[in-house]
This record gives C-alpha cells, sequence and structure tokens, in this order.
C-alpha cells in the first residue's frame, strides 16, 4: 500500500496561528522550538496570557463578596467564562459547569460527591485498558473506601477498545462507566456513543474524560447524552491550575458537597450547614479566578479559528504524521487504532524513548517520552515508554518532517 | 551533533549500554533491590551476594534507557569483589558527582567520567543514578 505523504494544506484561518503563540518564536539549544508536546499542555495565545496581565493590572477582587466595582466586575467577568464554556459545550445551562484544577480534580469530585454516596459494597465502576492514571486512582480509592469493584475493560492489539466485551461488561451492578473520549497515550478515539447508549439504557452513570478531545473536535454535551465530562484548561490553549467539569443539573443538584469552605453555603450556623445550588456547591473557597477568565478567552481563541476548521486540518496532520512515521526505518508506531486524535506513540528498536527525547531535544524539538501516565496500557503493549508526538492547531508539516529528520539522528547514534 | 549531546553519549557509554555487564539475575544472592524511577518508569534491580565485609558477586536487571544501563553495568563492574564500605562510598561519591555541578571527583576514572555528560542534562541525572540508589537500598536492607 502507498501511503499518502503529501503535506496537508494550511487553511487560511490557521495561516497565522503559530504568530499568535508568542513562544514558538523563541529558541531551545539554538534551534527554532518545534512543540510536539501538546497532550501533556498546550501553549497559550497572547490573547490568553494577555488576559491574566489585564485581569491583575485591571479587575483583581474577589468575587461573589464584594459590593465595590472591582468585585462586580471580577464576578462578571468569572461567570462570563463559565457561560462561554457552557455554549461551547451545549449544556442546556450554565449551572452544568463546575470549575475545577483540571481532570483530575473533577474525577475526583465526582467520585466524592456522585458516586461514593451511592454505591454499594459489590457494586462496579466499568473503566478501560488505556485509561489515564486520573481516571484510575480515583476509582481505585473509592473502591477501597466503598467496597466497590474496579472493572476494566479490554483493548485489543491495536488500541482500540473491544466494544463488544465493553458493553456485555455493562450489567445490574454496574454504577459508573468511566470512559476516556480520546486516550493521551496512542491517541485512540473512543466510541463514546455506544457506550453512552447501552449505558443510558441499563439507568450507568457515564462520566467521559475529554481531557485530549476538547481542543481537538465538537463536544456536545447534550448530543453525546453524557451525565459528566471533564476537562483541563491548560490542555485547551488556557492557563495552568483551572478546568472544569460538566454535569447534567439533576444530577449535580442531588450530590453532596466536594470540599466545605465559603462560597458554597446558603447558611452556617454551629449547628449546621445549608449548601448553596450548583455551580456554587462544589467551588468552595476563593477560585482561580484569572484562570477561569483565561480559560474563557482560550475558547475565544478557538472559536475564532473554528473548532471544525482545527479538527479537520489536524486529522490530515496527524495522518500525514502516521504515514511519515511509518516510513522511518527502526521507527514502530505503538497503536493502530481505528480512529486517532492528536497523538503518535513510537518506540525504537535500539533506541529507549528517553535517549530518543533527549537527542530531539538538542534539535529544538519537544516530544514527551516515559509511561504518560498510563502504565496498565502500557504493560498491555508489553512496554514500559514510549516516545510520543502530539499536535496543536499550530503544528505543521514542517514540525513533523523536522521529527523525521531527528529520528534519523537517533538511529545513526543507536543503530 | 552538538557538544553536550556527544559528550553524554560518548562511546563507552553507548558500548556498555549495548553490551552490559553483570545483566543477568543472580541466583543465591543475598540482597536485591528494585527500585524505580516513577516519572519515567524506568527500572533497575540490583542484585548482590554479600558474605561478611565483601561483595562477591553484583549484577543487575533492568527496564531502562541506555544511560542507566551504562550505568547499572559500571556499578556492578565497580564492586564485584570489593569492599562493602569502600563500595557504599563509591555510591556517596558518585551521587553527588553527578549531582553537584562543579565536583571534579571523578576527573581521573575514565569510565565513570562517562557518566559525567548527564550533568548538561538535568532530566537524566536520575537515568544514571538510580542503579547506584538501588544498590544503596540493597547494601542498607
Ligand atoms: C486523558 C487525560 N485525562 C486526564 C488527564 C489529567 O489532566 P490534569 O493533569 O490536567 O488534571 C490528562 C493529562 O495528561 C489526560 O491526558
Amino acid at each position: 500500500m502507498i501511503e499518502n505523504l503529501t503535506p496537508p494544506a494550511t487553511p487560511d484561518a490557521l495561516k497565522q496561528a503559530r504568530d499568535d503563540f508568542p513562544i514558538l518564536s523563541r529558541t531551545v539549544n539554538g534551534k527554532p522550538l518545534i512543540y510536539l508536546d501538546n497532550a501533556a499542555s498546550t501553549q497559550k495565545p497572547q490573547s490568553v496570557i494577555d488576559a491574566a496581565n489585564r485581569y491583575y493590572s485591571h479587575e483583581n477582587a474577589n468575587i461573589h463578596r464584594g459590593v465595590h466595582l472591582l468585585s462586580t466586575e471580577a464576578t462578571a467577568a468569572y461567570e462570563a467564562a463559565r457561560k462561554k464554556l457552557a455554549q461551547y459545550l451545549n449544556a442546556s445551562d450554565e449551572s452544568e459547569i463546575i470549575f475545577t484544577r483540571g481532570a483530575t480534580e473533577s474525577v475526583n469530585l465526582i467520585a466524592h460527591s456522585f458516586l461514593e454516596p451511592l454505591i454499594k459494597p459489590g457494586e462496579e465502576i466499568l473503566i478501560s485498558h488505556m485509561e489515564h492514571h486520573a481516571n484510575i486512582v480515583p476509582w481505585q480509592l473509592l473502591a477501597e473506601r466503598t467496597g466497590g469493584r474496579l472493572r476494566v475493560a479490554p483493548i485489543d492489539d491495536n488500541g482500540n477498545l473491544e466494544l463488544d466485551a465493553c458493553l456485555s461488561m455493562m450489567g445490574p451492578k454496574t454504577k459508573l462507566v468511566a470512559i476516556v473520549h480520546v486516550s493521551n497515550a496512542i491517541g485512540t478515539v473512543n466510541p463514546i456513543e455506544a457506550i453512552i447508549a447501552k449505558a443510558r439504557e441499563n439507568g450507568i452513570a457515564t462520566l467521559i474524560d475529554c481531557a485530549q478531545s476538547i481542543q481537538h473536535m465538537r463536544l456536545d454535551v447534550q448530543s453525546m447524552g453524557c451525565d459528566f465530562a471533564v476537562f483541563s484548561g491548560h490542555k485547551m490553549f488556557g492557563p495552568t491550575g483551572i478546568g472544569g467539569l460538566y454535569g447534567k443539573r439533576s444530577l449535580l443538584k442531588r450530590m453532596c458537597p466536594y470540599q466545605g469552605g465559603g462560597d458554597m453555603i446558603s447558611h452556617v450556623t454551629f449547628d449546621g450547614t445549608t449548601f448553596k445550588e450548583p455551580p456554587s456547591r462544589f467551588e468552595a473557597g476563593t477560585p482561580h479566578i484569572a484562570g477561569a477568565i483565561g480559560l474563557g478567552v482560550a475558547l475565544d481563541y478557538i472559536e475564532s479559528i473554528g473548532i471544525e476548521t482545527i479538527r479537520d486540518y489536524e486529522s490530515q496532520l496527524i495522518e500525514y504524521a502516521v504515514n511519515r512515521l511509518k516510513s522511518c526505518q527502526g521507527v514502530e508506531i505503538v497503536g493502530n487504532p481505528d480512529h486517532r486524535s492528536g497523538a503518535i506513540s513510537f518506540i525504537m528498536e535500539n533506541a529507549h524513548p528517553h535517549d530518543i527525547g533527549t537527542i530531539l531535544d538538542t534539535d529544538g524539538i519537544a516530544i514527551r517520552t516515559g509511561h504518560h501516565c498510563c502504565e496498565p496500557l502500557m504493560n498491555r503493549f508489553g512496554i514500559s515508554a514510549t516516545a510520543r508526538a502530539s499536535i496543536a492547531l499550530y503544528n505543521n508539516s514542517d514540525d513533523i518532517d523536522a521529527l523525521v529528520d531527528s529520528l534519523a539522528k537517533v538511529r545513526a547514534l543507536f543503530g | 551533533m552538538c557538544a553536550d549531546l556527544q559528550s553524554l553519549y560518548r562511546e563507552t557509554l553507548i558500548e556498555q549500554s549495548r553490551n552490559p555487564k553483570n545483566n543477568y539475575v543472580l541466583e543465591g544472592a543475598n540482597r536485591r533491590s528494585e527500585l524505580k524511577n516513577p516519572l519515567c518508569g524506568d527500572v533497575v534491580t540490583i542484585y548482590l551476594s554479600v558474605s561478611g565485609d565483601r561483595i562477591d558477586e553484583a549484577s543487575f536487571e533492568a527496564q531502562c534507557c541506555s544511560i542507566c544501563r551504562a550505568s547499572a553495568s559500571m556499578l556492578t563492574t565497580r564492586i564485584s569483589g570489593s569492599n562493602r564500605l569502600s563500595a557504599i562510598s563509591l555510591a556517596e561519591d558518585l551521587i553527588a558527582f553527578l549531582n553537584e555541578s562543579d565536583s571534579v571527583i571523578f576527573e581521573n576514572d575514565d569510565s565513570l567520567q562517562a557518566l559525567s555528560g548527564v550533568k548538561a542534562f538535568a532530566s537524566r541525572i536520575r537515568c544514571a543514578t538510580l542503579p547506584w540508589e538501588a544498590f544503596q537500598k540493597a547494601i542498607s536492607d
């Protein structure tokens, strides 16, 4: 089979995108930075950087508590960011968006406030073999606390979820299915529609880990039909330390608080406390206000280009990258999923991923090496680590070509 | 290739990582310690057969990068047949040497000096020290 090695054309909406990200013009080890570690964290456009600056220079105040102008403005900006997220995800109401520190905290919040009060000994949480540790460990801890059971849906040798097996593991004991939408380690796009449909038929709650999909494709939580979706701001061009979750309003209303403190209460006496409605119930204390505002600006940035444009371009670029890497001597791609987004993992015969990463770094190329917080997935493939290239909207075929050229140097050194 | 990279991947190091010495499970070892670098997932196991003050034999098994494997090969070669206390102090010195930028203790030791290339790569220092830390654990357990 002759693979398509034609580089994708950059659409007009993305032609200037690189200029929007100041970090992309820096050098690393004397070479122009080629950033292919976007699954770990994306870079930030100037508008997001400016938003933090503007907030601290002109708007800084605590929210939801002052009568003065600054506090009113800060509150409005923070809530406007929530509204933008609700619109981006097509949530039916902005109160369905909870701000957290990121995907990890979101999963922990759902474990603590939703599932823990509900699950009984012997009841089950279903995840997949390709989950990030953030969607494994909170459930393990919960299972230990409650006597619940963690079950793992298998994947095949190509890194596809074994859908039939997954569906058949949903039974009367299953309380929650928590599945990654797009694998951060190998790029698999999971058939979440079928999983959510089966779960709904059986009255099972669903959590979709959207940390690696929200920046690459349109997510419409209403048409997806999931109960919860989690994400991180720093992987979608926003600041670190901010992220969130979508939760169906009917469920959020029934859930208990996550942390106690200010801002989440209606009344406090020493005899007891009543809690606010969602989303406030889940946002105790002063939140990352600048972060939330920055995340809103990141969404504006994505929308200014168009998420469909981004998706179409990236899917061509990732296909180009797969085909280039396939034709690279000594390189073996780990995982060959039917549908891929964002990331490619690979190994080389004689060079360990860290050695690959170090050599690429001296060429200014940033990739991730290691287990990608997916040790069970690595074990499934019988390896301990991979090298991973992951793309974002500002990458292009030159970046992939540079990667391939640099891999030739690795081969020259390690054979 | 840039100078730092050349200094990191010296021939002796590449050679030892390709053909490491003492890379086996030591039957009859009376000390064994496995150490993992949780950041990257690399794992090294050091096996020792110790009698009295002497380390009779040392070996290792590893799932790791070239630097870690070469370092484990050097470690086990050095300490096999050596005095327990001098091996302990060698490990201390080497770990300090790799972690401290101005240290020159191993200037006259070609083989261990080959590890010094990691000093220019902060993220790789632990790759070189991991086997030595595993040894410290094995000998003190
Ligand atoms: C699929 C997936 N889920 C969850 C997370 C956790 O995200 P964070 O560390 O931002 O909380 C990540 C981050 O790598 C991820 O890729």
